[in-house]
């Protein structure tokens, strides 16, 4: 097993919800000052700050100047991007680079949104090409609904199949306080839910949610004299479609596969390792293609194993999105994926703890079906 | 209605709108490497030789993906729901986002088998798909 690069020592979130009276920076700096207290770090010990912007932030790319500015951080290294679900894993995949070069010592990793009540994106035109708005083709869903309809077709997928990852995922929400939606439901309520673009029902789509997360990433050295214990980043990968139409299996998201294989090598691990998996859920669907692209499953076969919930529940052969992730925690593009990755293998998730977790995959998909990273971390 | 979503018709895509118009499918082939390429842009995507031949296709395609939607997202849209939107296997090769028409049609399959159908609205003519004979 390689030497690990960087340790993430600390973990913050804000307030998640909806918060008319809040802005996506607001918000970041609570989950920043959170994760400081989480690390036992002073703010004069962030040396980087590197930030995922808002669907609600106006400064794009420049999002790393307006709230270095509203922290008061003249860090040494600072940068902006955006991968949609994927960014987070890749901007975790930076620092941890940065560190290992030397560049920064310890860098806060920031993302802020109010994508509830600032106003969003998500019901724009489906894809970058505008031109699908001619066709009646718009919103996130519709995507996802591609690679669903698809699947059904070649593999026999079921909706009611998709249907068991959001009552088994909420079932785990309602074990997380901090979880917006925790009321659990049935397959009956999720089959009766409304259609938003069939095959997905309303109980298959992701919450819209005002909220913020920050992660403190370290070198293994500092990462030992922190207050909280730290968590080994032991594997990175990314991989990334950028056609859409253009690559025949786009729909099928194959970057993901290489991605996580990339993450599962410099681990040293392969999907057998693997205690508790945080899976990108921005629909149901996904959940079902990571099992397969992690090697879980073979291809086709994620249906029959998530039909019923034992499997990927709390105390099943693979946990998965232990806080009741997109579907039901928040919808933070996946940044509460690795806070919960990270809390799991601290072992202080409570009721919801997956029992010895030593090794957590995380996954995160962006952007037009496009884009893909995966961590592996370690206790 | 609201008023329709229309094609802002450029040097890159005017062979495209004008081939519906006259009741084609043509997309760009490049003249160097013969890439059949939709979506349709200023190079080729695999040899990135810059302009393009127009070519006409058959129009004859399979349904590799289908959905129905319910949810408003564009008030363009909102008179028309429900309405299917399918992603399509042209047999020379592109893969098209369309609609199969009639647009309220959901009783057909991915696997189907469509052909073209070029269907006037206003001023232009959008290119859509039937359930081939």
């Amino acid at each position: 097993m390689s030497r690990d690069r960087a340790v993430i020592t600390g973990v913050g979130t804000s307030r998640m919800g909806t918060f008319p009276d809040q802005t996506s920076n607001s918000l970041a700096k609570e989950a920043f000052v959170n994760a400081l207290a989480d690390a036992g770090l002073r703010k004069s010990d962030i040396d980087g700050l590197i930030t995922m912007p808002g669907t609600t932030s106006p400064e794009g790319a420049k999002h790393y100047l307006a709230l270095g500015e509203l922290l008061g951080i003249n860090p040494r290294i600072a940068w902006s991007m955006s991968m949609g679900g994927a960014t987070v894993g890749a901007l975790v995949t930076q620092a941890a680079l940065a560190i290992e070069a030397g560049m920064a010592s310890t860098v806060a990793v920031v993302f802020g949104d109010t994508a509830k009540t600032g106003g969003s994106r998500f019901n724009a035109a489906a894809g970058d090409d505008d031109s699908w708005g001619i066709w009646g083709m718009f919103g996130n869903a519709a995507n996802s609904a591609i690679a669903a309809s698809r699947h059904m077709a070649v593999y026999g997928t079921t909706s009611e199949q998709l249907g068991w990852v959001g009552v088994t995922t909420r079932r785990h929400a309602a074990l997380n306080p901090n979880a917006v939606m925790r009321t659990p439901y049935t397959i009956e309520d999720h089959q009766a839910s409304r259609m938003i673009v069939d095959p997905l029902h309303l109980l298959d789509c992701c919450l819209i949610t005002d909220g913020a997360v920050a992660l403190v990433v370290t070198s293994p050295e500092r990462g030992r004299d922190n207050a909280s214990h730290p968590v080994r980043i032991m594997g990175m990968g990314q991989s990334h479609s950028l056609q859409k139409l253009g690559k025949e299996d786009w729909w099928y998201m194959p970057h993901q596969r290489t991605a996580i294989a990339d993450a599962y090598r410099m681990a040293g691990v392969g999907p057998g390792d693997i205690d508790v998996a945080q899976l990108y859920d921005n629909f149901t669907i996904s959940v079902l293609l990571w099992l397969e692209h992690a090697g879980f499953v073979k291809p086709g076969e994620s249906g029959p194993f998530v039909e019923g919930g034992e499997r990927i529940s709390i105390g099943g052969e693979l946990p998965v999105n232990t806080a009741g992730g997109n579907l039901s925690e928040s919808y933070m593009q996946g940044w509460l994926h690795v806070v919960e990755g990270v809390r799991q293998l601290r072992h202080e998730c409570g009721a919801r703890q997956v029992e010895g977790a030593e090794i957590s995959l995380v996954t995160g998909r962006g952007m037009t079906l496009n884009t893909s990273a995966a961590l592996v971390l370690g206790r | 209605m609201s008023q329709m979503i229309t094609p802002v018709v450029t040097d890159v895509n005017r062979g495209f709108w004008e081939g519906a118009a006259e009741g084609v499918l043509r997309v760009q082939r490049c003249p160097v490497c013969g890439h059949l390429r939709y979506p349709l842009a200023r190079w080729c995507p695999e040899c990135l030789t810059d302009g393009a031949e127009w070519v006409d296709l058959s129009g004859r395609g399979t349904i590799l993906s289908k959905l129905v939607f319910h949810q408003k997202y564009h008030a363009a849209w909102a008179d028309r729901l429900p309405y299917n939107v399918v992603l399509v296997q042209l047999e020379e090769g592109p893969r098209m986002i369309s609609n199969v028409e009639p647009l309220s049609a959901t009783s057909f399959a991915v696997g189907d088998a469509v052909t073209a159908v070029f269907v006037k609205e206003g001023d232009v003519t959008i290119p859509r798909f039937r359930l081939a004979d």
